[in-house]
């Protein structure tokens, strides 16, 4: 399974982890989870495409990603819309049976852009996104689904050279539409738990190395694209990794608030995803 | 023949008692016949050598038949009857003299044909026996002397309200019967049970003859245009319109915006169909009255052309109305239903969704305080929505208290209820055994019920495809063909047996099978509906991205849900003829009725003086104010009721129509035979065909109103009695020829 590698790392990595850690131990796991995700992959995950017979569904989009050397903007892999997969929606779908009255699904789903179910599910979720490459067509439908109504969480993409990238793809979907900030006051923040206090929620290795940061992306953003109604139809997490902390919500070293908001972010943007 | 036979008429049977004259004890005749029985018995046994015993049978039958006939004749049998007495009654005769008696048929007009009728012979011979009173009626009745100067012709019919009043004014003279002489065309429409139960209650026979043809080819009668009253901007409605006519044919129906032509209209006039109907969409835009004309082209040698047209004003107007959506779960269905209707300018949809167990998010509030504590805990705060809509929510979540105040919301508030299925809605929510189930279209089952996520494709009905709601297209054709295109749906609940007044809009096609999945009917002063899906999102996210069936669809249903609610002020109008009436209701915040208030309405025709018209209480419905006015010109009637308490203006309603005036007489324009054989039936007389009216004298001598007499009329020497006799002894005599015994 994709999260083996990842919990026999935990030993090894916590006696590196006491005071100081250094830039390479930082490295070692970064390759360690990316052995990891490909290691994941060598099951076939369009095995679990089993349509849900509940209302909700959390769908991660599979899309097609470039790396560095193909794109030129680095940190690019290919499959890397696999990261975190499948734990980080099981264990956040359990958190919204428990917290929600939404009637969820037990398990996530797989589906591309130009999958002819991906307008029974309008809820998305995208992550890594520096380097995601769309074709036209793609970039079409995705328009289509989020103009009709389909709502897109995108997650786990860090500095400005994965904003570049990020962004250069979006433009493409919606070239005059320009990407906010969203503001304290926005009813996503307040559908469900007030989010007055945001703060970045690292990856767990991130944490570990001792940073809340990857690359140059010091500063968290949230972001949000909106209709013509002025409705959030995609909400951009920024320099965050609410995937991880999804993910490692029963890891003993993956500090319990961040699981604990990451969840949080993860309910408001259902329930608004659910009513706007 | 039988007349002969029998001495009398057959009408003295049918008046009269059957009786004995001779007042000789029964016992006697019982006595006289057995012992007679026995004598016959023992004399034919005597006899027995010379014949066989069928023989005996037959002649001891025949014997003992002439013996009972004897028997019959020596008790004097008579029939009884009550009779007016010569000279002392009255006969009222009426003659309509209404506009419709003018019409032209090929041997001259109706009146023509009612004057040959008066003066008939049996007419006249009627002065021979009875005083006449004589009278012409059409709105009233009114005594003349002679039919040689009529009046003029009046421009509406009341055929009760005249009989009415010629029983009043006769109160005092000993009234035996009336003759009426119509075609029946009463304007009113038709006479109710409760007039013809007043009019039975005189006990005054009316005599009814019909002239006038019932059917006239040559006519197009539009005979019914029915449409809302009221209307939102940008909807459609659907108008029905009801053409009486009397061959097939094709006939060319214009609608006018006042002056201005909005769409013209083929409608086929069936064979066989005395009235055709047709459901028109008419599209309605601009703010404000709408004075809409619907216009028959005539026909080729149509002679009256007046009651082609008819005229109704529609108020199209800018007015918020309020939906309280309660649902239990978030769910694609109430993000997308909210999305339809962000853009309704007309509807607020406030919303209470319950996303935790113990908590509600709410949408589409006008303030911080509204639904604060949930779903309204009292019927003001309640009743002031126009609908409601139920989702995937149980009934325990409600209190008894709120789930009586829901059934109320539907039945004295007449508000609208529609209920969507759901995870735990409908029969999954137990709804089968709430306070709230009387008042749903359908029954519902906890066992059959369960919400299935199975896709299925939605099927309009019959009902379906002339309901507004439903329009996606004006076209019939192309509204059928949009439904055929819509993607399926992925849920729904099954929903049991309808009950009687429910209709099904739309069904859903499982397995081949057609369920209802729209249902309606209405309750009390409001109506419920049932959508056993909560799956038409999938519409907004499967088709195209311009398209706008999902928003339409709900728009248009939730328009529906609140259009006819009636408001606390509530007003409407009647027309009969030229006569007008109001009604109003007033009801307070808990939508029950006001009482001790003043109600005035200011009356302002088009061309004219306004007029006040004070509103009392109805007689027959103590919560209802009624007045009425005469409206003699032709125009639009601006109506507006002023409620006052203390003399201080409290509360104001306006409606506006459109009056034709004078022109009643040429709607209903065919005899009406019927109507006079209902009338004559309920009456204790007779309807009269023209060839049958030498039996009118002898019938009306038998009328049990007025001053009668009784009279005994003998039947023992009927002739009957005399074959009888005869025919018994004769067949006795041949038979014993035939056995060679005599």
């Amino acid at each position: 399974m994709g999260n083996q590698l990842v919990f026999l790392t935990p030993i090894f990595v916590r006696n590196r982890m006491n005071k100081s850690v250094n830039i390479l131990s930082a490295f070692s796991v970064t390759v360690l989870v990316y052995l990891g995700i490909i290691s994941a992959a060598s099951g076939d995950p369009f095995t679990d495409r089993n349509a849900s017979d509940a209302e909700f569904t959390f769908v991660r989009l599979v899309y097609n990603s470039a790396p560095a050397m193909y794109q030129g903007y680095g940190y690019g892999m290919r499959d890397s819309w696999r990261v975190d997969w499948p734990d980080a929606e099981n264990h956040f779908l359990q958190g919204l049976g428990r917290l929600t009255n939404v009637n969820k699904s037990a398990q996530g789903k797989l589906l591309s852009l130009v999958d002819d179910e991906l307008f029974d599910f309008p809820w998305l979720y995208v992550l890594e996104v520096g380097s995601w490459v769309l074709s036209e067509t793609e970039v079409q439908r995705l328009r289509d689904y989020l103009l009709k109504g389909g709502f897109l969480m995108i997650d786990d993409f860090h500095g400005s050279r994965e904003w570049a990238g990020f962004i250069a793809t979006m433009r493409k979907v919606f070239p005059n539409r320009p990407v906010h900030e969203i503001d304290n006051n926005h009813e996503v923040l307040h559908v469900f738990y007030d989010l007055d206090n945001r703060i970045q929620i690292p990856g767990m290795y991130t944490y570990w190395s001792g940073n809340t940061f990857e690359k140059d992306g010091v500063k968290p953003h949230w972001r949000g694209i909106y209709d013509d109604e002025g409705r959030l139809m995609v909400a951009i997490n920024f320099n965050m990794d609410i995937g991880d902390a999804w993910e490692h919500a029963d890891h003993p070293d993956y500090p319990e608030p961040m699981t604990a908001l990451a969840y949080r972010f993860g309910v408001n943007y259902v329930i608004y995803a659910m009513t706007h | 023949m039988l007349d002969y036979l029998l001495k009398y008429p057959q009408i003295v049977y049918d008046q009269g008692e059957l009786i004995f004259a001779r007042e000789w004890p029964v016992w006697i005749a019982i006595a006289s016949f057995v012992v007679i029985l026995i004598t016959i018995s023992v004399m034919l046994l005597a006899k027995r050598t010379t014949l066989r015993l069928p023989q005996l049978f037959c002649i001891w039958g025949l014997q003992l038949c002439m013996v009972l006939v004897v028997l019959v004749v020596l008790w004097q049998p008579a029939i009884m009857t009550e009779k007016l007495r010569a000279g002392d009654n009255v006969i009222a005769i009426m003659l309509d003299t209404s506009q419709s008696m003018t019409y032209s048929q090929a041997d001259g007009s109706r009146m023509q044909e009612a004057l040959t009728v008066i003066d008939n012979d049996a007419i006249s011979a009627l002065q021979d026996h009875y005083q006449i009173s004589r009278f012409t009626f059409a709105h009233d009745a009114n005594p003349t002397e002679s039919y040689e100067t009529l009046p003029s012709p009046e421009q509406m019919t009341l055929l009760g309200n005249s009989v009415r009043q010629v029983l009043s004014m006769s109160r005092s003279t000993p009234l035996g019967a009336i003759v009426l002489v119509s075609d029946g065309a009463d304007n009113a429409g038709a006479l109710t049970q409760d007039q013809l139960a007043e009019l039975a209650s005189f006990n005054v026979p009316v005599h009814a003859i019909g002239v006038g043809q019932e059917e006239i080819e040559e006519d197009l009668e539009l005979q019914e245009v029915t449409l809302p009253g009221q209307a939102l901007p940008g909807t459609i409605l659907a108008a029905r319109v009801a053409v009486r006519h009397d061959k097939p044919g094709q006939a060319r129906l214009k609608i006018y915006d006042n002056d201005n032509i909005i769409m013209s209209h083929d409608l086929e006039l069936d064979e066989g169909n005395k009235i055709s109907t047709a459901w028109i969409d008419i599209p309605v835009s601009d703010t404000g009255y709408r004075h809409l004309r619907f216009s028959l082209d005539p026909w080729e040698g149509e002679q009256i052309t007046e009651n082609n047209h008819q005229s109704r004003v529609v108020n199209v107007k800018e007015e918020k109305y309020k939906v309280l959506y309660i649902e239990g779960e978030p769910r694609w269905e109430y993000k997308f239903i909210r999305r339809a209707m962000d853009k309704d300018q007309s509807i607020d949809l406030v919303s209470l969704l319950r996303v935790s167990q113990n908590k509600f998010y709410r949408q589409g509030i006008s303030s911080p305080d509204e639904l604060v504590e949930g779903f309204p805990l009292t019927k003001a705060e309640l009743f002031k929505y126009n609908a409601l809509i139920i989702g995937s929510i149980e009934a325990a979540s409600f209190t008894p208290e709120q789930q009586q105040m829901v059934h109320d919301f539907v039945s004295e508030r007449g508000g609208s209820l529609l209920m969507i299925a759901g995870l735990n809605g409908l029969g999954s929510g137990g709804w089968e055994n709430s306070l709230i189930y009387e008042a749903l279209p359908a029954r519902l089952s906890q066992s059959n019920g369960k919400f299935i996520r199975e896709k299925a494709k939605v099927e309009l009905t019959a009902a379906g495809l002339h309901s507004p709601m439903l329009k996606f297209d004006q076209d019939i054709n192309n509204n059928r063909k949009a439904w055929q295109e819509l993607p399926e749906i992925a849920d729904y609940q099954l929903i049991g047996e309808l009950k009687p007044a429910a209709s099904t809009l739309l069904t859903i096609d499982v397995n081949g099978e057609n369920h209802p999945l729209l249902v309606n009917q209405p309750y009390g002063r409001g109506s419920s509906y049932i959508f056993a899906t909560g799956g038409t999102w999938r519409w907004q996210m499967s088709m195209p991205l311009e398209d706008q069936s999902h928003e339409t669809f709900w728009r248009q249903l939730l328009r529906e849900l609140v259009i006819d609610t009636p408001g606390r002020f509530f007003m409407t109008s009647q027309v009969t003829g030229d006569q007008i009436s109001i009604k109003t209701e007033i009801r307070d915040e808990n939508y029950e009725p006001e009482r001790e208030l003043k109600l005035t309405a200011i009356v302002t025709p088009q061309t004219g003086e306004a007029m006040t018209v004070e509103l009392h209480p109805s007689q027959d419905i103590p919560d209802l104010m009624t007045g009425e006015f005469r409206a003699d010109t032709s125009g639009l009637y601006d109506i507006e009721t002023i409620t006052r308490r203390d003399n201080e203006p409290i509360a104001s309603a306006r409606i506006a129509i459109y009056h034709d005036a004078g022109k009643a007489e040429y709607f209903s324009l065919r005899a009406n035979h019927m109507l006079l054989q209902q009338l004559a039936d309920a009456t204790g007389g007779r309807y009269w065909n023209q060839d049958e009216l030498d039996e009118l004298l002898s019938a009306i001598e038998f009328s049990a109103a007025g001053i009668t007499q009784r009279e005994i009329s003998p039947l023992w020497d009927a002739p009957l009695i005399f074959i009888l006799l005869f025919l018994f002894k004769a067949t006795e005599w041949l038979l014993r020829r035939r056995w060679n015994t005599i």
